[in-house]
């Protein structure tokens, strides 16, 4: 029998109500297997909320509090501060946001989160749109991406604007530790989850979560299409820790762009010009995250 | 008045199947009505929507609790939903199944008609072979067992209001019209519900969440379920891995085994296995 290369403890209930194949679902279970159970867990409005805890269910084995969908960071730091007060030193605080709650509505609540240097783990799980209410447009669906508000038709190709660089803006708070996830990479993914669980202070994952009635794919290939956001450089797996980038994943050929977008209906209509458009700055992108890693250097002995 | 209430999971199209329902009365010179049960918008979720025909323009806007016609787009519903709950004496309940008509368990007094719109949805090549779309073939067994509309006009609507591969849809429909199978109402006395409302829960003091939510099994979910064949596996335990709804539980000897009460057919473990040992097999 092949060891197991995941922790083998389940902190998630199944039966949760969450879509068949849901990137999001399994960015969860991969979650609390590296938190492990001394863990309380903030959800605000979002997929997570119908997907874990429709009356009078939960389907998580930590505690929850569902909050409003701005409120994730100050949520956090709240918890934080009342786990200091009763002694529970060990207890694990974290916020499990989405994009449209993290990038848009609860933008400053994370900021302030951050800047106040709660000692907590905020992670958004990007399914690139609002999901739970049937696919509307967020600040983290990338340019040209189909949504019930984008439409695609004569006079509209999709999302006119730019993916919001979430990480970035995290990245400007300093934040002891920011790490971009893939539950295609499971290892990867835990590691990285153990490694904050380990620290103090302000830590941030970006999790990429496929939806497959979003994206419109299949629901069998939630993992492949992960894996291969991030073999063409639409979602590279990287981590910075005391301000250092190291890039955890590496990749010496970016595939072609249109490997990724071609397996899913909201990118369907793209022509080859705005392919080519997507493939150059995925690969500008993906230079400059190079660059970054080569001026930071390893990280000391 | 006819009153139509569907019954299916989000991803079918029982609200396209409303909506084209209405627009194909339209184009038979009715005065149609169709709207949606707002509900999680989420696929494989229970979705109800409503629809109402009639000669005058209707005035009543709420939801349909007393249909004429009521049509589940998935077999599994009878199960869970009290989907013939307020179903008119005389009225009809239409079944996408593979069960025969007259096997149908219905209420006394309620004609039944059954059609096999999975496999017409599958031959048709609609939807994925996960999440078939079944809604058009539903419509055309619709239109033949209840005249609700013709199937000229379904047609028609199909054509004009169907964006993705109207001429199979359409043939969908035509297939549907053509097996669609039908059953006199089972007489005798009333007895209990046929498809009872499941008792309320209990709600005891304390976490507002208070129970599981295994408590809630996803089985009735998929239309096709892994079938792990043991001679070829590695043990790997990918399946295990990347499975989002913990369905797959590593026995002490490493194999990998079904939990398949919360199974949701998704197809990743079957995608993702290296040796392809595991098979996506249609639901009975």
């Amino acid at each position: 029998m092949a060891k197991l290369t995941i922790p083998a403890e389940e902190w998630m209930f199944s039966g949760h109500a969450a879509c068949p194949g849901c990137g999001p679902a399994l960015a969860m279970r991969l979650l609390l297997k590296g938190l492990g159970p001394r863990t309380i867990v903030s959800v605000p409005a979002c997929c997570w909320t119908v997907i874990g805890t429709p009356f009078p269910t939960t389907a998580l084995r930590v505690g929850v509090l569902d909050n409003a969908i701005e409120a994730t960071g100050a949520s956090i730091s709240g918890l934080r501060a009342a786990a200091d007060a009763l002694g529970l030193a060990d207890v694990t605080v974290v916020g499990f946001a989405g994009d449209g709650g993290t990038a848009d509505i609860g933008l400053q609540a994370l900021s302030g989160m951050l800047e106040r240097r709660t000692d907590a783990i905020y992670a958004m799980y990007d399914n690139e749109a609002y999901m739970n209410t049937g696919v509307q447009r967020s600040g983290a669906t990338p340019w040209g991406a189909w949504t019930t508000t984008t439409p695609v038709g004569p006079a509209a190709r999709g999302k006119p604007e730019p993916k919001k660089d979430v990480m970035g803006i995290v990245l400007a708070h300093r934040p002891v530790y920011a790490a971009t996830l893939s539950p295609s990479f499971p290892e990867d993914f835990d590691r990285k989850v153990e490694l904050a669980k380990g620290l103090r202070g302000p830590r941030f994952l970006h999790i990429f979560a496929p939806c497959p009635p979003g994206w419109r794919f299949d629901s069998a290939e939630t993992i492949a299409l992960g894996r291969l956001a991030t073999e063409t450089g639409v979602f590279p797996l990287y981590e910075v820790l005391d301000g250092r980038l190291r890039i955890t994943r590496k990749v010496s050929t970016l595939r072609p762009v249109s490997d990724y977008l071609a397996k899913q209906g909201r990118f369907q209509h793209l022509t080859p010009e705005e392919i080519a458009r997507i493939e150059a700055q995925v690969r500008t992108d993906w230079e400059r995250l190079l660059a970054r890693e080569r001026e930071d250097g390893p990280a000391p002995a | 008045m006819l009153e139509i209430r569907f019954h299916g999971r989000g991803g079918q199209g029982a609200v396209v199947a409303s909506e084209l329902l209405a627009q194909a009365a339209f184009l038979d010179g009715k005065m149609p009505q169709s709207f949606p049960f707002f509900g999680v918008e989420r696929r494989g979720a229970p979705v109800t929507a409503f629809a109402r025909i009639d000669d005058r323009p209707i005035r009543v806007r709420t939801s349909v609790t007393e249909p004429d016609v009521v049509v589940v787009l998935d077999p599994g519903l009878l199960a869970t939903t009290p989907v013939s709950e307020g179903l008119r004496p005389g009225g009809l309940l239409l079944v996408n199944t593979r069960t025969a008509a007259e096997a149908l368990a219905g209420p006394v007094g309620i004609r039944r008609a059954t059609v096999d719109a999975t496999r017409i949805a599958l031959a048709r090549g609609l939807g994925t072979s996960m999440m078939p779309i079944v809604n058009t073939a539903v419509l055309g067994a619709l239109s033949r067992a209840s005249g609700a509309v013709s199937p000229e006009a379904l047609d028609r609507a199909i054509a004009a209001f169907v964006p993705a591969r109207p001429d199979a849809n359409r043939d969908a429909a035509r297939d549907g019209y053509l097996q669609v199978r039908a059953a006199p109402a089972r007489e005798g006395p009333s007895a209990a519900p046929a498809h009872p409302r499941p008792p309320p829960v209990p709600i005891p003091e304390g976490p507002i969440a208070f129970l599981s939510s295994e408590s809630t099994p996803t089985a009735a979910w998929r239309t096709f379920t892994p079938v792990i064949h043991r001679e070829r596996c590695t043990r790997c335990n990918f399946c295990w891995k990347f499975c989002p709804d913990d369905a797959i539980e590593l026995g002490a000897d490493g194999f990998p085994r079904l939990r398949a009460a919360f199974c949701k057919g998704c197809g990743i473990c079957a995608a993702e296995c290296p040796p392809k040992t595991i098979e996506m097999v249609a639901e009975a």
